[in-house]
Parts: structure tokens; sequence; C-alpha cells
């Protein structure tokens, strides 16, 4: 690929991985775990979901804009890196599939209850398989295409003025949370902000024209914009108690709308939600395949992405059949958060090594020479 | 001898000297070729009867020797309009391309006796206007090589001919605007164009199909037109138009998906009412490719999304159908195909009869017969003549074949079934590139100054740029100021 990301591309990406199916349930999980005016700790934990991106950044300018395997493999030996490789990939295709798994669940409690859960996830799998036999260019185009569909449907926020009142949102500050503050309970809100480290896979795609960070700071703070706003709607529409004990706050605050041409539009909108899961599970799977290219450099073409697509329909067969109103998603979500900080936390150290060694090899070359 | 070393042999005999001999050898067996002597001078010469004209053969061939003797004979050859052959190829494509090949002691010429053939200049049929010029092209590559050089009469309009086709040496002329277009897509297409190996190419629509980027896309890659004026605002824009010898389609490149929904007309009006219209189409191409779906979405899983006051009449109306939406859908989808197909087949005034029996009688007999419902006949003819705002035919009939994915994809998943449907076009628009630029130009990549040329048709003052899909190196089209 010769094309490279411009800015505004890696923020539509960004924001894209980072809007998924856990936006239905955000309004809810702030209600229970930061209380009243949870809209506060939004802004708390996007802050330090920045700070995690400027760990990343780090890696980058250190790196020297090296790929994170590229850095990872200069200081630990093939040997020893395959198996984690392996172990990653299964896992980031893990959670591609629980975002689609989710979805799918969610949809079948709007309609479909008879219908084979595994089919519907057949059809998804098959959407992601197209998407990432294509390179990342395409992906990207594909991702501005969606973006524009998801975006257009934030017009329909000022629908809600008439009964939003901003008495809802109290005086009180953090109060009323289920089991007090926790740091189980604020991470169960980080993880909507989860996403925006599969910026790491990024780096071999840019250049110092693409301003790669400004366009990763720039999706991720457009989503916590949308995240503000749907707590927001919900918090002034609905009574805090009545927001604890709503399992889907979103798929509510949709049901009240009502046209005269049409009505209960919320099945369409949370259909058009099917744009931004797919790009998060399709990211997730990207990552993996990046992974998974290290471990087989000489695979035919295509076959990678096969593989990945048959190991995502076994892992969301296996989610539907073992656990199917379970959220596993939820528990995958807070180990990709420890791997979110706990990765630029050793590649950072790495890449400083793989600088001296540079700088020595440097040295070397230039006193034999 | 091996397949080598008789082409060998056949490059060798091109390169030689014409004979008369050697001509006739060439062309043996075919009798619509005419020899014609002239014994008082000793002038020989062949052609293709039915590719020449009388009144040039009169006029290269008759007058002069007739009556000459061989030196006046030998004067005249020297003079124009005959040349000087020297190699038995060149006089082998000159009789092709209707010339007469004319001999004289161990000399040959060739004098241009073709005289022209196929129909003239005339309005196209598939691309009419109301507003604008009305002369399109013609199957003649010289009328349409013409009718672009009368509209740009400027030295920077260069050409290339090109030869394609083993056996049908199908002229091909790539037309830019030196300084406008960018050399390097210029060097593209003409490789793109030079490695083309097959017997032979009959039309620009089968033509682009050899050059395409992503062969079993359904979408059209490549813009064709059968208008001189649609081809004038490319070549200005930047991009690269190419002629295809008996075609009366001329395509140009590099093409975004959006190309398809604009028409030269627009330019024609008031550039709020094009704006109107650019908008009316974009919206004839979501009618098209979903408003069927969604009734089969609706009818099949969603009967809540239907207001109480319209949900009594569609079950009335449903009431009586025996299928399930989606093959009722299909049913008449495929009705409406085969009525529009029976029509573009059939003489005009035939065509439209078939559209009136079908349109109005087939489809009030099957309402009352209760095969179908009356609201699933409106959504299907809406969807028809929403496809029909689509200027462009091919583009038109590409989407005509998603809308059947789509509702097949609607009756088996409902909503989710449509927004899966579509995310496969994206996805599908998305991985495809022109001359190695990318399909959804303005919108992925995104270009607001093109998108101002896109979706609206913005008043001449503010279309300063050319396209950026054209990567100009002279991207400023419009100077004046407001």
């Amino acid at each position: 690929m010769t094309e490279k990301l411009n800015v505004f591309h890696i923020a539509l990406l960004i924001y894209m991985i980072e809007l998924d199916i856990t936006i239905f349930s955000l309004s809810r999980v702030v209600a229970e775990n930061i209380g009243t005016n949870g809209w506060v700790g939004v802004i708390l934990l996007s802050a330090a979901a920045l700070v995690n991106i400027w760990m990343y950044r780090a890696v980058y300018v250190v790196g020297k804009g090296r790929s994170v395997h590229e850095i990872a493999e200069t200081v630990v030996p093939r040997a020893l890196l395959i198996p984690c490789y392996m172990a990653l990939s299964l896992f980031w295709i893990a959670v591609g599939a629980l975002v689609g798994k989710n979805f799918i669940t969610l949809y079948q409690m709007l309609s479909f209850r008879s219908t084979s859960e595994i089919m519907i996830f057949l059809f998804y799998c098959v959407l992601i398989y197209c998407l990432l036999v294509k390179d990342l260019y395409s992906i990207v185009k594909a991702t501005t295409v969606f973006f524009l569909i998801t975006f257009a449907l934030n017009i329909l926020a000022p629908y809600f003025s008439r009964d939003w009142s901003l008495t809802r949102f109290t005086t009180s500050f953090f109060q009323g949370t289920e089991k007090g503050h926790s740091l189980a309970g604020w991470t169960e809100v980080f993880i909507v902000n989860i996403g925006y480290e599969l910026c790491m896979f990024l780096f071999p795609y840019v250049d110092r024209k693409s301003k790669l960070f400004k366009g990763v700071v720039a999706g991720h703070l457009l989503n916590t914009s949308v995240q503000l706003l749907v707590v927001f709607i919900a918090f002034g529409f609905f009574s805090f108690q009545q927001l604890q004990v709503m399992e889907y706050p979103v798929l509510n605050t949709l049901e009240y709308f009502e046209f005269p041409f049409i009505n209960r539009i919320d099945n369409l909108i949370y259909c058009v939600f099917l744009f931004p899961n797919l790009v998060s599970s399709v990211m997730f799977c990207y990552a993996a395949l990046a992974t998974m290219r290290r471990v087989f450099p000489k695979a035919k073409p295509k076959l990678l992405e096969r593989g990945i697509a048959v190991v995502l329909f076994g892992a969301g067969c296996v989610s539907i059949a073992l656990n199917p109103f379970g959220n596993l998603l939820n528990n995958a979500y807070y180990l990709e958060t420890i791997l979110a900080f706990l990765i630029p936390a050793l590649l950072i150290p790495a890449a400083y090594r793989m600088r001296r060694k540079e700088r020595s090899a440097g040295h070397e070359e230039s006193g034999s020479g | 001898m091996d397949k080598s070393g008789s082409a060998e042999a056949d490059a060798t005999a091109l390169t030689d000297r014409p004979s008369l001999q050697k001509i006739l050898e060439h062309f043996k067996d075919c009798s619509d070729m005419t020899r014609r002597s002239f014994s008082s001078c000793g002038v020989e010469a062949v052609y293709f009867t039915f590719l020449a004209g009388n009144d040039e053969l009169l006029r290269d061939l008759v007058l002069p020797f007739a009556d000459a003797d061989p030196q006046e004979a030998a004067s005249v050859l020297y003079r124009p309009p005959y040349c000087t052959v020297e190699t038995l190829g060149e006089c082998i494509e000159g009789i092709l391309n209707g010339h007469a090949a004319i001999f004289l002691e161990d000399r040959a010429w060739l004098a241009d006796v073709a005289r022209s053939v196929g129909r003239k200049i005339e309005q196209s049929e598939t691309e009419t206007v109301i507003a604008g010029p009305h002369d399109g092209f013609v199957e003649n590559w010289t009328e349409n090589l013409a009718v672009i050089r009368r509209r740009l009469k400027s030295a920077k309009l260069k050409t290339v001919m090109l030869s394609v086709g083993e056996v049908s040496k199908t002229k091909v002329v790539l037309l830019y605007l030196d300084g406008i277009a960018n050399p390097a897509l210029v060097d593209r297409m003409t490789r793109r164009v030079e490695s083309i190996e097959i017997d032979g190419v009959y039309d620009a629509n089968m033509f682009v199909q050899l050059i395409d980027e992503n062969p079993n896309s359904v979408f059209p890659q490549f813009m064709t037109t059968e208008r001189p004026d649609a081809v004038t605002s490319k070549l200005l824009g930047g991009r690269i138009a190419c002629i295809v010898d008996g075609s009366p389609s001329v395509f140009s490149t590099p093409t975004s998906f959006f190309d398809f929904f604009a028409s030269p007309d627009d330019y024609y009006q008031r550039w709020l009412l094009g704006t109107a219209l650019r908008m009316l189409r974009i919206l004839g191409f979501l009618i098209t490719i979903c408003f069927t779906a969604f009734y089969v979405a609706i009818t099949t899983f969603h009967y809540e999304m239907i207001p109480h006051t319209m949900l009594l009449n569609l079950t009335e109306s449903r009431s009586k159908v025996p299928f399930p939406p989606l093959i009722e859908a299909l049913l008449m989808e495929t009705t409406i195909e085969l009525l529009r197909e029976a029509g573009a087949r059939l003489p005009t005034k035939i065509g439209q009869t078939i559209g009136i029996v079908g349109g109005i009688v087939i489809g009030q007999a099957a309402v009352q017969a209760g095969f179908t419902s009356n609201i699933l006949i409106i959504a299907v003819a809406t969807s028809a003549i929403a496809s029909f705002v689509i200027p462009s035919y091919i583009m038109s009939a590409s989407l005509r074949l998603i809308r059947f994915g789509l509702i097949i994809l609607a009756g088996i998943l409902g909503n989710l079934g449509l927004m899966m449907g579509i995310a496969l076009v994206i996805i599908q628009l998305a991985g495809i590139t022109n001359l190695g630029a990318s399909y959804l130009t303005p919108v992925a990549p995104a270009n607001l100054a093109d998108a101002i040329d896109t979706f609206v048709r913005g008043p001449f003052y503010a279309l300063r740029k050319r396209p950026s899909i054209a990567q100009s190196p002279n991207p400023v089209k419009v100077k004046m100021k407001k």
C-alpha cells in the first residue's frame, strides 16, 4: 500500500472503533458505578484514556515510527514472542467475536427471537471477512462512509428537548452508586473507550504528515462528546433510579420517537449501529491479522484472513452456546484495558533499547568503516 | 513450423517491400476485393469494394489514370493525395482502412478512397437533455474526435493513437489536455491499453471491462457517455478521455462513483436548480436500492414500525396475497425487469404499448386477482422510476441488480439484513480503484472542494478547482471572483 492515512481518516477510524455495543448501556453503567452527575466521571475517564494514548505516542516517537512488532522483536527472542503473538491474536479475534455476538443478542431482544443467532452471526462474519481481505486503506474508506451514516443519527438528539429537564441531574455529584466507588466500577465505565489502543497497528501506514496522534486524540474526543451526549440525554430524560434499572437506556430513549409516517424507529436505528460494531470487530481482527503475519510471514494471500474468519465464527458460536446472555464482552474488555496500558508500558523501554542497539551498531559500522 | 517461427516469418514478410502479387496472396479468397488495371499506363490498383466511395474512386483513381501514359501516371503519383508505402504491413493496413493500393512498376502508393460510413451526428437516445447541446457521438472515431476538437480549440489537446485487438485492430484514441491532465496517469492508461491481449473489441463499454482494476465488481468503473459536452468537461477537469472506433460511447477516467449521478444539464441551469436535481438523484439512488427491500423488511418482521393509520390499509391490501412479502416483491421486481427489458428491445412505439399494458393492465389485474398488494406495486414502481433518474444507464442497471440482493437479505433478516446489504455495497465500493484513485472520492478520501461539485452543483465562482481525483498539475480552473 503506497497511500498513507491522513489525520481525518485516523480520527474517524478511532471514533468508529471506540463506538460499539457498550454505548447502549453506558448511561446505566455510569448511574450504577459513578452515580449522580456521572458525566463528570465520563470526562475524567476520557482523560485517563488520553494519558494512555500519550503512552502510545511515546512508543511511536521513541521507536521512530517502527511497527510495534519490530520494536518487540529487536529486544525479545522470536521464539518467546510467537506464543505471545498467538495468544494475543486469539484474544483479539475473541474480542471481535464478542462485540458481534453481543450486538446480535441485543438485536434478538428487539426482534427475531426465534431465529438462530448462529445464522445471523454467520452473516456478520461474512461481512467481516469481506472487509478483512481488503487493505487497511479500503477498510478506512468504508469506515468513512459508515461514520457519515452513523454520525448523522445525532441530528435526532434535539427531539428529546421537550421532555428533557436539567432538574433531573440533581445538585449532588457521584452519589447513589449501587456498591460505592470502586476501581472495578470505574473500569466498567472506562471500557466504553476501548479501541483507541489499536492505533499501534497504524504505525506502518502513517508518516509525519499523517499526524497520527492528532487523529487518534480527535477521534477519541469526538467519541467522548457522543458519550456525553448520550449520558446527558439519559440523565435529563429519565430519573436517576430509572436509569439504574434500565438494561439499555439508549434503546428506551429511541422507543420514544414517533413520526407521522413511521413508528418505533428504534429497531431501524439499532440496525444502523451494525456499522460501528462491524468496524470494531474488523479492527480487532485486523490487529490479530497483523500479529499473525509475524508468526506466518510466508502464508498464502487470504489464507490468514480465512483462518481468522473461521476462528471468529467458532468463537462466536462457543460464546452463544455456553453463555448466551452473559456478558463475556465486559470481561474481555477488562483484559483489553489491562493490555492497553501494559503494552506501551513494555514497549517504551523496548523502543529505548532498540534505539541504543541501533546507535551502538551505527558506531561499530562507522568505526569499522 | 512452430508458433514463434510462424510469427517471426509473418513479421519478416510485413517488413518486405510491397508488391501486387504479395497483396493478392495476402487477401486471397476475399471476394469483396477489387483489382483494377489501367492498361494505358500500367497502373494496378486494389481496394475493398464496399469500403471505397464512388466519388473518391472517380477522383483519385479513374480520372487521373484512365487515359494517362506511364510518365503522366508516375508524375501524378508523386503528388498529393498519393502516399508512397515502403512496407507490406503498411500497405495491408492502408487497404484495411479503406485506402486503395496503387502499383506502378516496382513501387506502391496509397490513396484514401474510403467513403464515410455510419450515421451522421445526431442526438443520443440514452442521454437526452432538455437544455444544452443536442449532438451525440457516432460510431466513426474521426467524427467523434472532430466534435471534441471543435469544442476544445487548443494545441494542448493531445491524442495518443493506439490499436487494440489482434484481429479487429480497433483504433483507440486517448485524449488529454497537456498541462492539465496528470502525465503519470496518461502513461499508466497508455500502458494499460497496450497490455490488452484480445482478438477484437467492438464497443467502449466492452473495452473498459478489459482495463478495469476490479473486473468482478458489479459497478461500472469508467464513465462512458455519448455526449461530447460531457467529455469536454471531463477533459477540462484533468481527466483522460478515450475514443474507441466503432462505438458511440466515449469514456473518461479516473472516475468516481458519484460522477455517475451528475449530468451535463446540471451546469446549464441555475446552480440552485442543478443542486436540487443532484439531490433528487441521490434520493433516487437511495429509493431504488432500499425502498422495496424496506417494504419487505417491514411487512415481514417489523409491523410495529407502521403507523396505525396506515396499518389497516396495508393489512387489508396484503390479506388476499398468498405469498410472503419476499416472494411477492421478487415476483413483482422480476415482472418490472421483464417489462423494462422487453420495452428496451422493441421498437419505440411497441415499447410504449408494452409499458402501458404491463404497467397498468397487468398491475391492476395482479392486485385484483390477489396476486400482489397495491402498496407493493407502489413500492416497486417507485423504485423502478427512481432508477431511471440516474443519468448513467450502466450504473442504473447495476443498482437494479443490487436491489434484488438487498430484497433477499431484508426478507431473511429484516432491517438488519437491509443494513448488512448496505454494508456489503459500501465494502464493495470502498475496494474499487480507478487508475489508482479511490472510487468513493470525495467521500473517502473526503474532500470538501470536490463535494461542492458532487452532492451540490455549486455556483461557478465556487468551483475553483479541478476534481482532486484527476491529480491535475494545474488544479485551478476558475479564476474569476464572485
